[in-house]
């Protein structure tokens, strides 16, 4: 029986993360999530379930909330890949700062996938009901928090962006 | 106080095993596990998985040069199968290969020949064939026999109680590095960092000092990596151990939930007697544990469903019966509650039935039965501090629960498909482990002498708040700001011999070491500044916010001056401190003790909307009044109170698990194994603090949280009934869990489904016998 598998042709490509170009050699079936894992060790971004179901890696691409288990990374050449990484700067970004405040994360395992989904969310939702906030995360899982402070956190990053805080 | 790592978490800073850079040459890992369940083991083919390029080395038991074993309790699992398979996912091979994806294409090209045997999956039929884990356990109060005749009315039946997956969202893993000397360090996500240690000293033929553990954080826990986690590390272990290089062992998903065993199910009997008046005469309980293939934590689990076999009632007359039956399964293990789920949920089965029968309410005998300062529990210990009437009545008169049952029932009158339930959960929870032993803990407290603390403890941080709660202890303790504290992995070079992180007992153990540890520190600083500052009582001296006061007044002596001078006197700034809690015993043969430092109590209500046609349900509200003790941090433990609940509701409602007869993992992914997600938690969930208690054994006045809030979920699943007995008030009460929509259904249109032939039928069969709509 042959045998393929790691020895088949690698591209090198350009991705842009983050606001920086990184240049690294994929395969046509490698998701996204390798290469941001494995190849660049932007370490952020968790692996829960492989399988498209638990968001603990949901990455921005192009603005939009991305699972990148299920993201062929090839895909995203040319495009804004922004990871949990890419929102630090000196103080916590307001999602941070109210997921911290209000309790929103406990093991912190599915925290950044939260964070991603929300950011995506808020960014083109400035007024969103409790319930919107609920649709827009239905796709990520906590096992630990019972989802009510992920809720509070949200909703509270997005008075304060209102409030111009 | 925030959890204490809130920043790096948010931020993806945090570091799990994986997340750590990789050590030069580090290797990866993949278990080939068991096709089958049950069977003899004949031959395995590793030719075609060798061929793999990037494939260094595949092990089997052979290659172990310690003992192959892993079972704690009892000496009855094998790392690496021999010459039979137990369970489907069984490891028989452990593939070692440059990536984690070659390693696992490797893997599946192994096979086995094998020889299949018979097949268990059922707790009663591995009971009746003698298939017992262990000794069966009784524990007896009055006399159940004579009390019988005493009851005006005496009902029975049986529960079919379902287990649940962890879902810890980071998987099973570990990283076993080779140091110098022969000597291995383990990083894994483990509860038990010292349950690895032994495990891989065991298998590697290794003493105990030759193998350092270290635990970070996990990405959740649950109760699933308290024994199960050994097993991944010693693999991990024994792979360094051979090749010399670092080793990592990343379970997928998929085979974590097929590969590890998860809480048991239980089937039970249950016979309870009561007097006209609603009062419980006499309860009688066997329990049929579905252990799985392996004892793994099943019987010290087993005990604890006896334990709170009666929950937070009085009954002058108990025998309970437990049994742990092998089964073909995975072998189960601990979970929040621990057992105690299981032996509440009979209770208040057979509770729901007696109220049918006596046609009064759940609630009214609930009530009745509560229990009362120096009643006794069957185990023998008198209860004290009951807080349960106080829990009951508060959430009564806060949530104005008569209100609500008669909106409620005004609610069903006026509506046909949409029918409310209610139910009330009173839930006591016995905390310390039961085995007694495991009721001590260590800790190493340093100070620095820029005035900043290092606390080591032999609690494992898995999202429960134990760090927080730790440095929040050590900086009162000292009178510092929170942020001079930092606490330290957990490993044992630093803390040594630990109970794992478990029985909701973390925080008051670990908590209550650092306290000894600290004082040890204090008492040193004090005598010295005593003498530095010409007075004597060094008692009178305290700190508060970095300062050093005499008699409540000012010395002129800060924190950070006390501890550079006391550095310079030559005063020893660490300390190891050690807890063991006081007064806890109990007595197998007798059955009876005091195994609880004390107990917590609650009551939760629930108000449910099923719509009758389709079998979906919401759950409206709940409301729950808690007793904390002295809440030392009521951030973090709402939060322990909303995720316990969330896991209850979840276990008694959504998920379920499904094997087939031949032991086969059906709902193996998290597509076909459903948990809660936001929709699911209650619209109206309020959460209300018992207030003005105090509780002597947990460190300032706190009680433990982590289990106790779980067993609230056990109250959905009697309110939904409640809603679909308003619908069908003929509706045989049967309990079986989960309570999923489609049993909803199938419960109540169950002659219709069944009886399905054509539309014709049906329109006929409607037509003889009218849905009877309730008043």
């Amino acid at each position: 029986m042959s045998y393929t598998g790691d020895a088949m042709t690698r591209k090198l490509v350009t991705f842009k993360i983050n606001g920086s170009s990184y240049e690294t050699a994929v395969r046509e079936y490698d998701v996204l999530l390798d290469v941001v894992r494995e190849n660049l060790n932007l370490t952020g971004t968790k692996r829960g379930c492989d399988f498209g179901t638990c968001g603990c890696c949901t990455v921005l691409v192009d603005g939009r909330a991305r699972l990148s288990c299920l993201t062929l990374a090839l895909e995203c050449v040319g495009k804004e890949i922004t990871t949990i990484e890419g929102l630090k700067t000196d103080v916590l970004h307001p999602l941070q700062q109210t997921f911290a405040d209000a309790g929103g994360s406990q093991c912190g395992f599915c925290t950044q996938g939260f964070i991603m989904t929300a950011k995506a969310f808020l960014d083109e939702h400035a007024n969103p009901s409790r319930e919107e906030i609920e649709e827009a995360i239905s796709g990520n899982m906590c096992r630990c928090t019972g989802y009510i402070k992920i809720v509070d956190a949200i909703e509270m990053a997005a008075n304060d962006k209102r409030n111009g805080c | 106080m925030k959890h204490i790592d809130a920043a790096t978490h948010t931020r993806g800073e945090s570091q799990y095993i994986d997340d750590v850079p990789q050590p030069e040459g580090m290797l990866h890992a993949a278990v080939f596990g068991s096709p089958i369940a049950h069977g003899r083991l004949l031959t395995i083919d590793l030719d075609k998985a060798r061929e793999v390029p990037g494939v260094r080395t595949i092990l089997t038991a052979d290659d172990i040069p310690g003992e192959n074993q892993v079972g704690a309790l009892i000496a009855d699992e094998m790392l690496l199968a021999e010459s039979t398979v137990h369970f489907v996912g069984e490891p028989i091979a452990l593939v070692l290969a440059e990536t984690p994806a070659t390693a696992h294409k490797a893997a599946q090209m192994i096979s086995v020949e094998t020889e299949a045997l018979p097949v268990i999956t059922d707790p009663r039929v591995a009971f009746e064939k003698g298939e017992i884990i262990g000794a069966t356990r009784t524990f007896v109060l009055g006399d159940v026999d004579q009390a019988w005749k005493d009851c005006d009315v005496v009902v029975e039946g049986s529960c079919e109680i379902a287990g649940q997956e962890h879902l810890y969202l980071e998987t099973q893993r570990a990283r076993a590095v080779p140091r110098e000397d022969g000597c291995l360090q383990i990083y894994a996500s483990t509860q038990s960092p010292y349950a690895v240690q032994k495990g891989v000293a065991r298998i590697l033929g290794l003493p105990h000092h030759k193998v350092e553990v270290d635990v970070k954080r996990l990405g959740g826990g649950f109760g699933g990596k308290e024994d199960q986690a050994t097993h991944w590390a010693c693999l991990a272990a024994l792979g360094a151990q051979i090749t010399g290089k670092a080793i990592e062992l990343v379970l997928p998903r998929h085979q974590d939930m097929v590969m590890t065993g998860k809480r048991h199910p239980y089937s039970s009997d249950y016979k309870i007697g009561l007097k006209q008046d609603g009062k419980i005469v006499a309860y009688e309980a066997r329990h049929y544990q579905n252990a799985g293939a392996a004892a793994d934590l099943s019987p010290a689990i087993l005990e604890r469903t006896l334990f709170h076999s009666t929950n937070a009632y009085f009954i002058p007359n108990v025998r309970a019966f437990a049994a742990s039956c092998r089964t073909n399964l995975p072998p189960n293990t601990a979970f929040r509650g621990f057992g105690g789920p299981q032996g509440m949920f009979v209770i208040e089965s057979a509770i729901t039935k007696a109220a049918e029968t006596l046609e009064v309410t759940r609630e009214e005998i609930q009530l009745k039965n509560l229990l009362q300062d120096h009643d006794i529990f069957p185990y023998g210990q008198q209860v004290h501090d009951a807080n349960i009437r106080r829990t009951w009545q508060e959430a009564e008169k806060s949530f104005k629960l008569k209100n609500l049952q008669k909106r409620i029932r005004e609610f069903n009158d006026n509506h046909f498909e949409k029918k409310k339930g209610f139910a009330i959960m009173p839930i006591c929870f016995g905390i310390s482990f039961t085995a007694t032993f495991l009721n001590q803990a260590g800790a190493l407290v340093h100070v620095y002498t820029d005035g900043s603390v290092s606390v080591s403890t032999g609690g494992v941080e898995m999202g429960q708040g134990l760090i927080t709660n730790l440095a929040k202890i050590a900086a009162t303790a000292f009178g510092i700001d929170e942020a001079r504290v930092k606490v330290e992995t957990t490993n044992t070079t630093r803390v040594a011999n630990m109970s794992p992180s478990a029985a909701s007992a973390t925080t008051d153990l670990n908590g209550n070491a650092t306290l000894a540890a600290a004082s040890e520190i204090l008492q040193r600083l004090k005598s010295f500044a005593v003498k530095e500052l010409n007075l004597s009582h060094p008692e009178r001296l305290t700190i508060e916010k970095e300062t050093l006061l005499f008699e409540g007044k000012e010395t002129g002596w800060t924190w950070q001056k006390l501890v550079q001078s006391a550095y310079f006197n030559r005063v020893d700034l660490s300390a190891h401190g050690f807890y063991a809690t006081p007064g806890v015993w109990f007595n197998k043969d007798k059955e009876k003790g005091h195994p609880f430092a004390y107990h917590v109590f609650g009551t939760a209500a629930f108000e449910v909307t099923v719509d009758c046609l389709r079998g979906t349900y919401e759950i409206d509200k709940t409301k729950i009044v808690h007793d904390l003790g002295r809440p030392m941090n009521e951030l973090i433990d709402r939060g322990q109170i909303e995720g316990g609940l969330a896991q209850g509701l979840g276990w008694m409602t959504l998920e379920e698990l499904k094997f087939d007869d031949q032991g086969r993992y059906l709902s193996n992914s998290l597509a076909s194994y459903k948990v809660p997600d936001v929709f699911f938690m209650p619209d109206d969930l309020e959460i209300k603090l018992l207030e003005n208690v105090n509780n002597t054994w947990g460190p300032y006045g706190t009680k433990a949280v982590g289990e106790p809030p779980l067993m609230y979920g056990i109250g959905v699943f009697f309110a939904l009934q409640d809603a679909m007995r308003a619908f069908r008030p003929e509706m045989p009460l049967t309990f079986d869990t989960p309570m999923t929509p489609e049993k909803v259904l199938m419960q109540l249109h169950r002659d219709e489904i069944e009886g399905f032939k054509t539309d014709s039928d049906v329109m006929a069969d409607h037509q003889e016998q009218p849905v009877k709509e309730t008043e």
